[in-house]
Parts: structure tokens; C-alpha cells; sequence
């Protein structure tokens, strides 16, 4: 039966492809963060950091900025805004319906589908811009993963190949790594 | 005084990154015979409640206790009371992590829950209600042959896209947050099958830095939004009754005292959920005492913001010049209803005052019963403010006294139903703590200077 749906979890969640390069395996967090500035001082930059919190002396090592998923909130925000703003003027215009011979286009009670919108839109592009710059979904693996970084691991995964490599292996080594694995 | 030893903080669990993985994961397995009990016998209650909604679709509105003009009455009060109870997950999610309140992380992934399968029971009633549910796309505007818009100047309207907008916003923040956690869930699954449904469900999320980056840059938007969102909604639906000029309702204070009136409900709800699922799954160390009693704090200020609200109405009433208010409020404590309103006042304003003694916010079967107590005082404020003022309108000759039918019993005890149901499949299901966020409160291990 297993067999029958391997084709289906496959697509799922394809095996991982061939990765060349160097897993360090990290229980002490300083540690990683000092293996991520010494690796970052030896030139390299394409690193990828795998832990399963957040931790500031790895971003500070690292010099991540802030995200700029708050720009593509604010222009869905604006969108929200002005589209549901140009729907209750569109809709009074298109449909009147006139109340003791005032004003079809009463911008306060506009306001409030125009707010619900702005977060409707805001909330929507928040979400899509979060998935685009975390690259998810990931159906295939970008980079080895080992399942202790959802626990209590930090992992620091270098992608390089022939003399590089043994030059990152050694230096994970020095930076007290737990375990440094290879990848051919 | 000198401290010799630093003391360890009584929110934070007392266990490793590990254990705590270990911890919360053991109770996504598979369900016992009470689970199994407790699920069958809801899925029955469920049953009986779907009947009763059939009757009401196919044989109309007259098998329930309506009478013009009290037409509101239960549906629109099992509506009020869910969106409000949904409202205390955003509140605790939201609102407590911009002000960086720690105790909220090992609580707020059930709070949450609770909003968005609140909100999945809030939304029926006003779909049922319509009468003829099949018409329900008419709620919303789109273009069509005839022209005809639906009106952005009605509250009613104002509700269509706040309540749509909550369900929306409050689903992805629910899920976004569970990201990190199901992927942990598939570190562990052995199986295949549910190895690649949970895979597919976390997006294969591998906690890279560049992740952490966005994620955590977007959630603390969702929880911006969020928050704004959390008063507007309850506001929106208290003006549903505001805007009228009914007496009882044509007031300002209708917006505060609502949102008040939620978050009440719903943090005692969250306690009744917590107290269970603690003790049923022996995870005393991660919702510890301290938390608890935090909430109960939290249940005794809004429980005074509802008191004063009451006694504002009355005072109100009182000083101000309309004489309709006036006598509506004088029925409301002594009329035909004066039973609903004694509920009311006393399991929201005077039990609840017993929380301020710590040994009673630290006793968890008395908080337990306490906070059913407060669900049935906040069911019951919702009714009175609802058919009260429906039944004593302007005019005497509209004057009714509404008696609920067994129909409309079925469908306040299949709203519960049809709320556990997703609440029991939820804890069964996906992590009901948050891993990913309990864990930032552990210490962390340093080679330098130790943990």
C-alpha cells in the first residue's frame, strides 16, 4: 500500500537533492555565533543559519537588517484603504440611496469599511510577503537539515566544494563544533 | 537583605529545549477512550442541534419563540457572545505581545484557537438567521444585473466585512504562528503519510535565519493589525445596537463596555480550556500556577470594567432626560426579565469579586466553576441587552414577553457542540503550546558564562 503512494509523497516531499559542503552542529549558542563570525571573516557569506528559536547574537553576527516585509504590508495597507474607501463611494454613487435629503457620500461610516479593508488587504499582503522572502512553501530542500534544529540545535550549513572545504571543516572543528558532517 | 542565589522565574518551565519538544508533542497522539467518549458524545449534541437548524430552514422561523418584535433575540445573543469570546485570543496573542507580556506565550496558541473556532460559530448565526442561508452571498457587494449595492451606511454592513475581515485575519495569525511548531510535529512523525501532510502543512520550514528574519518582522505586524482590529471588531458589533435608537442601546458607551465585555468572557473560557487540557495532559509545569492566576487577574479587571459599565447605564439613565431609557432600565432590574439581569449582574460583577483574594484566584476548581459562572452571566448580559429592550419598545402596544423554544435551547447547546468539536480535534491534531515561542523563555546554552 506504502509503495502504491510513494509517487504521491514524493511530490509532497521530494528527497532531498545532492548537497556539497559542511553541516556544523552547535549545542552552545556563543559558539555558534563565533563560528558565524569567523566564517563570515574567512569570506564566506552565503551561510545559512538553522536554529529553532531566534537568537540576537547570531543576527548580530550575521549584521541582518530588519525585514522589509513592512513595505509590502504598508502598500497593502494602502490598497485596502483606497479600495474599500472607493467601494462604499462607487456603491452610494452607483445605488443611491437618498436618507432625509443628505449627502450620498458620508465619509464617517466610510471609514470603518475602509479601516476593516485596510487590515483585510494589509493582513493578506503581510502573509504573502512573509512566504516570498522566506522562500515557502519549500517542497525541496534548499540545504541539509538535520531534524535536532527544531529541538535544541544551532546548525550552520556552508556551501563549497574541493580545498574550501576542508579549510570550513577545520575551522567549524576549532569553533568547538558538536559534530561537523561533509557533504560530497 | 542579601539574595545569594538568582530565583528562577515562576513562568518559565523548569525543563530543557528537548523536553519540552517531548512535552507538548505527546499530546498529539493518538486519542484515548476518554477523548473518544467525549467526542462521540459532542458529535451527538451536534446532531440534535442540526436537526433543530433543519426545522428552522425548512419550516421556517416559526418553530422558534420569535414574536414581533423581539426577532433578534437567541441568535443574535450566541452571535455576540462568540465573537466575543473569540475576541480574548487576539487579545492574548496580539495585544499581549506588543506589550511583551511573557506569561501570554504558554497560553496563547489555545486563546487563539478559541478565537478562530469562535468566530467559525459566531459566523452561523447570522447566516441561519437570514432565514434562507442559500441567499447569504447577498451580504456581500458584487456586481450585478440589477445594480443593487448593499448600503456602506448600515452597521449591519459594517459588520459583514468586520467579522469577515477577523475570521480572515485571525486564521492566518493562528496559522503562521503553528508554522515552526508543525515543523517540529514532522521532525518526530514516523510515518510517512503524516511525515508529508505535515511537511505540505509547515511549509517546509527549516527555522533558517533569513526565516526567523521575515517571520518574526511579519508577525509582529499581524499582531499590529491585529490589535486595532480586535477593538474595531467588538465595536462594530456593539453598533449594530448602538446606531439604533432604541432604548438601552442608543448609547456611546456601547463600544468600550463590549470590547470590556469579550475580553471578560473570553479569558474565562481560555481558564476552563487550560484547566482541563493542564490537567488531562499533565502539563502543569508549562501553564503553571502563575500563569493562571494571571489571567485570573486579568478576568477581575475586565469583570470591573463591566461593573462600572452596568452602573454607568443605570446612572445614566437616571440623571439623563429620556424617559423611555429611564423606564427601559427600571424593567430591565425589576420587570418581567428581572431574572436574566440578577444572573447577569451577579456572575459578572459580584462572584468575580472574589478574586481578589489570592488564594481564590489560586484555586483551581473554584476559578474553574467561577468562570462557567462568568459564560453563563455574559450569555445572559447579551439576552438581556437584546430582547429586553426588543420587547419594551416605544410603544405599549408593541409590549411581548418572548419565551425561548426548545429549537432555539438546541441551538445555544449545539453552538458548544459544534465549538468543542474543532477545539478537541485541534488538541488532538496540532501543538496546543507554543513550542517555538515557550522555548525563547528558557534559558539557552552558553559555553561562556553558562546557561
Amino acid at each position: 500500500m506504502m509503495k502504491l503512494l510513494d509517487p504521491i509523497l514524493n511530490l509532497l516531499m521530494p528527497p532531498a537533492p545532492r548537497f556539497k559542503g559542511v553541516m556544523g552542529i552547535f549545542y552552545y549558542v556563543d559558539d555558534a555565533a563565533d563560528a558565524v563570525r569567523a566564517l563570515r571573516q574567512a569570506g564566506h557569506r552565503n551561510l545559512r543559519v538553522f536554529s529553532p528559536i531566534p537568537h540576537h547574537e547570531i543576527e548580530q553576527a550575521l549584521e541582518q537588517g530588519p525585514s522589509i516585509v513592512r513595505w509590502v504590508t504598508f502598500v497593502g495597507g494602502v490598497t485596502g484603504f483606497t479600495a474599500g474607501l472607493s467601494l462604499c463611494i462607487y456603491t452610494c454613487v452607483s445605488y443611491p440611496l437618498v436618507v432625509g435629503g443628505k449627502e450620498l457620500t458620508s465619509l464617517p461610516p466610510f471609514m470603518i469599511i475602509s479601516y476593516e479593508s485596510m487590515i483585510l488587504l494589509a493582513g493578506l499582503t503581510n502573509l504573502l510577503g512573509m512566504l516570498a522572502l522566506t522562500r515557502l512553501p519549500e517542497v525541496r530542500q534548499a540545504a541539509p537539515y538535520d531534524p535536532r534544529f527544531s529541538e535544541d540545535r544551532v546548525g550552520i550549513w556552508v556551501p563549497c566544494d574541493g580545498e574550501e572545504r576542508t579549510r570550513v571543516q577545520k575551522l567549524m572543528g576549532g569553533q568547538s563544533a558538536e559534530e561537523v558532517l561533509v557533504h560530497e | 537583605m542579601s539574595v545569594t542565589a538568582l530565583e528562577r522565574n515562576p513562568e518559565v518551565p523548569d525543563i530543557s529545549q528537548k523536553q519540552l519538544n517531548d512535552d507538548v508533542l505527546s499530546m498529539v497522539s493518538r486519542p484515548g477512550k476518554i477523548w473518544w467518549a467525549v467526542f462521540i458524545l459532542d458529535l451527538l449534541i451536534l446532531a440534535v442541534a442540526l436537526i433543530a437548524v433543519r426545522n428552522l430552514i425548512f419550516r421556517g422561523w416559526g418553530v422558534s419563540g420569535f414574536m414581533r418584535p423581539v426577532m433578534w433575540a437567541v441568535d443574535i445573543t450566541n452571535f455576540v457572545f462568540w465573537v466575543g469570546i473569540a475576541h480574548c485570543g487576539t487579545l492574548v496573542s496580539a495585544v499581549l505581545f506588543l506589550f511583551r507580556s511573557h506569561f501570554r506565550r504558554a497560553v496563547y496558541r489555545v486563546a487563539e484557537a478559541m478565537t478562530v473556532f469562535g468566530v467559525l460559530t459566531a459566523a452561523m448565526f447570522p447566516a441561519i438567521h437570514t432565514g434562507r442561508p442559500w441567499f447569504d452571498y447577498w451580504l456581500f457587494p458584487y456586481p450585478n444585473q440589477r445594480g443593487l449595492w448593499t448600503n456602506p451606511r448600515s452597521p449591519l454592513e459594517w459588520d459583514v466585512f468586520a467579522v469577515n475581515t477577523y475570521l480572515t485575519v485571525s486564521s492566518i495569525f493562528f496559522l503562521v504562528g503553528l508554522i515552526p511548531d508543525i515543523a517540529a510535529q514532522r521532525d518526530r512523525a514516523k510515518n510517512k503519510i503524516i511525515k508529508a501532510v505535515l511537511h505540505l502543512a509547515s511549509f517546509g520550514w527549516s527555522g533558517a535565519n533569513y526565516q526567523w528574519k521575515h517571520y518574526y518582522g511579519a508577525y509582529l505586524f499581524f499582531a499590529a493589525m491585529a490589535t486595532p482590529l480586535v477593538f474595531s471588531v467588538h465595536s462594530v458589533v456593539s453598533w449594530d445596537f448602538a446606531m439604533a435608537l432604541n432604548p438601552g442601546w442608543h448609547s456611546t458607551l456601547f463600544a468600550p463596555y463590549f470590547v470590556a465585555g469579550a475580553i471578560f468572557s473570553g479569558v474565562a473560557l481560555v481558564i476552563n480550556l487550560l484547566i482541563g487540557i493542564r490537567k488531562a495532559y499533565k502539563l502543569e509545569h508549562i501553564v503553571t500556577m502563575e500563569h493562571m492566576e494571571k489571567l485570573a487577574k486579568l478576568v477581575l479587571m475586565t469583570s470591573t470594567m463591566v461593573g462600572y459599565s452596568y452602573l454607568t447605564e443605570f446612572f445614566m439613565a437616571w440623571y439623563g432626560p429620556n424617559k423611555y431609557e429611564r423606564d427601559l432600565f427600571w424593567f430591565r432590574a425589576t420587570g418581567h426579565y428581572w431574572w436574566a439581569f440578577w444572573i447577569m449582574f451577579s456572575c459578572n460583577v459580584v462572584f468575580p469579586l472574589t478574586l481578589w483574594f489570592k488564594p481564590l484566584r489560586r484555586n483551581l476548581v473554584f476559578l474553574f466553576i467561577l468562570c462557567l459562572f462568568v459564560n453563563v452571566g455574559m450569555w445572559f448580559e447579551r439576552f438581556v441587552i437584546i430582547v429586553t429592550t426588543l420587547a419594551r419598545s416605544f410603544s405599549p402596544a408593541t409590549w411581548v414577553h418572548y419565551k425561548m423554544s426548545f429549537t432555539e435551547v438546541c441551538l445555544i447547546v449545539g453552538s458548544f457542540a459544534w465549538f468543542f468539536m474543532f477545539f478537541l480535534i485541534f488538541i488532538r491534531v496540532l501543538p496546543a503550546f507554543s513550542i517555538a515561542e515557550i522555548k525563547e523563555t528558557l534559558p539557552v546554552p552558553r559555553r561562556r558564562n553558562g546557561s
